[in-house]
């Protein structure tokens, strides 16, 4: 990891979300750089528009479930067509306020998603993933 | 005559127009009478009339009165049959009760008032299997919008209140809880009631729906995640958990969990404030038959008058405010899944629950 700075991506539509949890990880230093989309459709635009500079890739993205248009599952279907070079080091973890059973076990049953967080996002969990 | 019986749709069938003259002289001023001398005529009104009975005459060129009521049992499964013969066939018959869902038999030559009687009874008869399935459908409705709030009570509800645990989180982090004297304390307090009022409720709507699942159950894990999850706030208390387990066990896991996570929730809250030495000691024991639980602490303890009351629902002490919920929502699952529970308790010494929940196999 040396030269390269460490950037996580958070997707959600929840503007006060994305101030907290960009906030959280920046009282932290969890990250060199924060990447910050209100929607599913801005962080695939972000991500093709980048595939071939991977200094701009994020190594962690943090995923909502429930979002307008396309949620955290579409978005999942759409990932999964992303160069492999760059999905094999990116990390995913969803973020939901859920109580949902089927959700739960939808969101974890998905190969790109290492875990299903839910919020309010802790810290000590978060740190665990990174 | 009641106006009801004006809108009661008669088809009658019979290949002798005689007998189709008689019908309608006798019942035409109380119903709506159509007839037809075969079964195919019979079939073109039924195609373009919403009737309610329908009698054919058993022996008819062609296609037989039990013939006709099998050929439209899946099409037309609604109208009430009546089958009307003139000699007794015991084949017949056999044949039309077992698959032509007939209602009533009637021998020829009719009695108006048996007749009468017959058609005012498959009306009603009619009237009960429509309303059953209209009463069937708005419950299906009625359950789906349920589903639906449940569904909504879980995300849009609950997301902007888990923000704004978000926020006094951060607070916390960045040194301000104490800032502003002690009112992000009580925003704090106030949104984790709203929080566990949210999460009980769901249990509750949840724990209703009927079906219940048979999955592997591990105690240790479960046991040891849930004392993770609910020591979080408290890390004072001491947990001793000895699970022997050396067989499978299969029951229902949200339930399982409920019933476990609200018990273990309560043994934490309700301690002593002055007790320097709090102490939870949870036993599991795994039978082929029963899994035995037994959760004990050193707390408060439950009055006696209060130890037959503590399940029902909303009932709270006076002194220490719960929401009513929690050990409610332990009986209603343990019901679902067979379980049953005891508890024996000290004032000021400690209460004990115990639990036995049946292995499914």
């Amino acid at each position: 990891m040396l030269n390269k700075t460490n950037k996580v991506m958070l997707i959600d539509d929840n503007e006060i979300d994305l101030k907290i949890n960009a906030k959280l990880i920046s009282l932290f230093k969890l990250f060199d750089e924060t990447i910050i989309c209100q929607s599913a459709e801005e962080a695939l635009d972000y991500l093709n528009k980048y595939s071939n500079e991977s200094d701009k890739l994020p190594s962690f993205i943090l995923l909502d479930i429930q979002m307008p248009d396309m949620d955290g599952f579409d978005f999942l279907e759409q990932y999964k067509n992303l160069s492999k070079t760059f999905t094999d080091r990116c990390t995913i973890a969803m973020l939901s306020s859920t109580l949902d059973f089927g959700d739960i076990q939808r969101a974890e049953a998905n190969p790109y998603v290492v875990k299903l967080l839910k919020k309010p996002l802790s810290l000590p969990e978060l740190t665990k993933l990174v | 005559m009641p106006a009801r019986n004006q809108s009661v749709r008669i088809l009658y069938i019979d290949d002798e127009e005689n007998n189709l003259q008689a019908f309608k002289a006798s019942f035409r001023r109380q119903y709506e009478i159509y007839t037809a001398n075969s079964a195919a005529e019979g079939l073109k009104i039924l195609q373009n009339v919403d009737l309610h009975v329908i009698i054919a005459d058993q022996k008819m060129p062609k296609t037989t009165g039990v013939e006709f009521f099998k050929s439209i049992a899946e099409t037309y499964p609604d109208p009430i049959r009546i089958l009307l013969t003139g000699y007794t066939d015991i084949d017949a018959l056999a044949d039309a009760i077992n698959h032509g869902d007939i209602y009533r038999y009637i021998q020829k030559p009719w009695n108006d008032l048996e007749l009468h009687n017959s058609i005012k009874n498959a009306y009603d008869a009619y009237r009960a299997k429509v309303d059953l399935r209209n009463k069937v459908a708005e419950l299906e409705k009625t359950n789906n919008e349920l589903n639906r709030f449940i569904y909504s009570i879980s995300h849009e509800l609950r997301a902007p209140l888990v923000s704004v645990i978000g926020i006094v989180n951060l607070v916390k982090m960045e040194g301000l809880y104490d800032s502003s004297g002690e009112y992000w304390g009580l925003i704090e307090t106030c949104s984790n009631k709203l929080d566990y009022y949210i999460q009980k409720t769901l249990q509750y709507y949840k724990n209703n729906k009927n079906n219940t699942d048979a999955s592997e159950v591990d105690f240790t894990k479960m046991i040891s995640e849930l004392v993770e999850v609910y020591s979080y706030a408290d890390k004072d208390t001491q947990f001793t958990i000895h699970v022997d387990q050396e067989i499978p066990f299969l029951g229902d896991v949200f339930r399982i969990e409920v019933i476990l996570g609200n018990l273990i929730s309560n043994a934490i809250k309700y301690q002593k404030v002055t007790e320097l030495n709090k102490k939870v000691n949870i036993e599991v024991n795994v039978k082929p038959d029963l899994a035995h639980i037994s959760i004990s602490d050193n707390g408060m303890g439950i009055l006696n008058e209060h130890l037959e009351k503590i399940f029902t629902q909303f009932f709270k002490s006076k002194v220490h405010h719960g929401s009513g919920l929690g050990l409610f929502i332990v009986k209603e699952a343990l019901n679902k899944i067979d379980g049953r529970i005891s508890v024996s308790s000290d004032l000021d010494k400690g209460t004990t629950f115990k639990i036995t929940i049946p292995n499914i196999k």
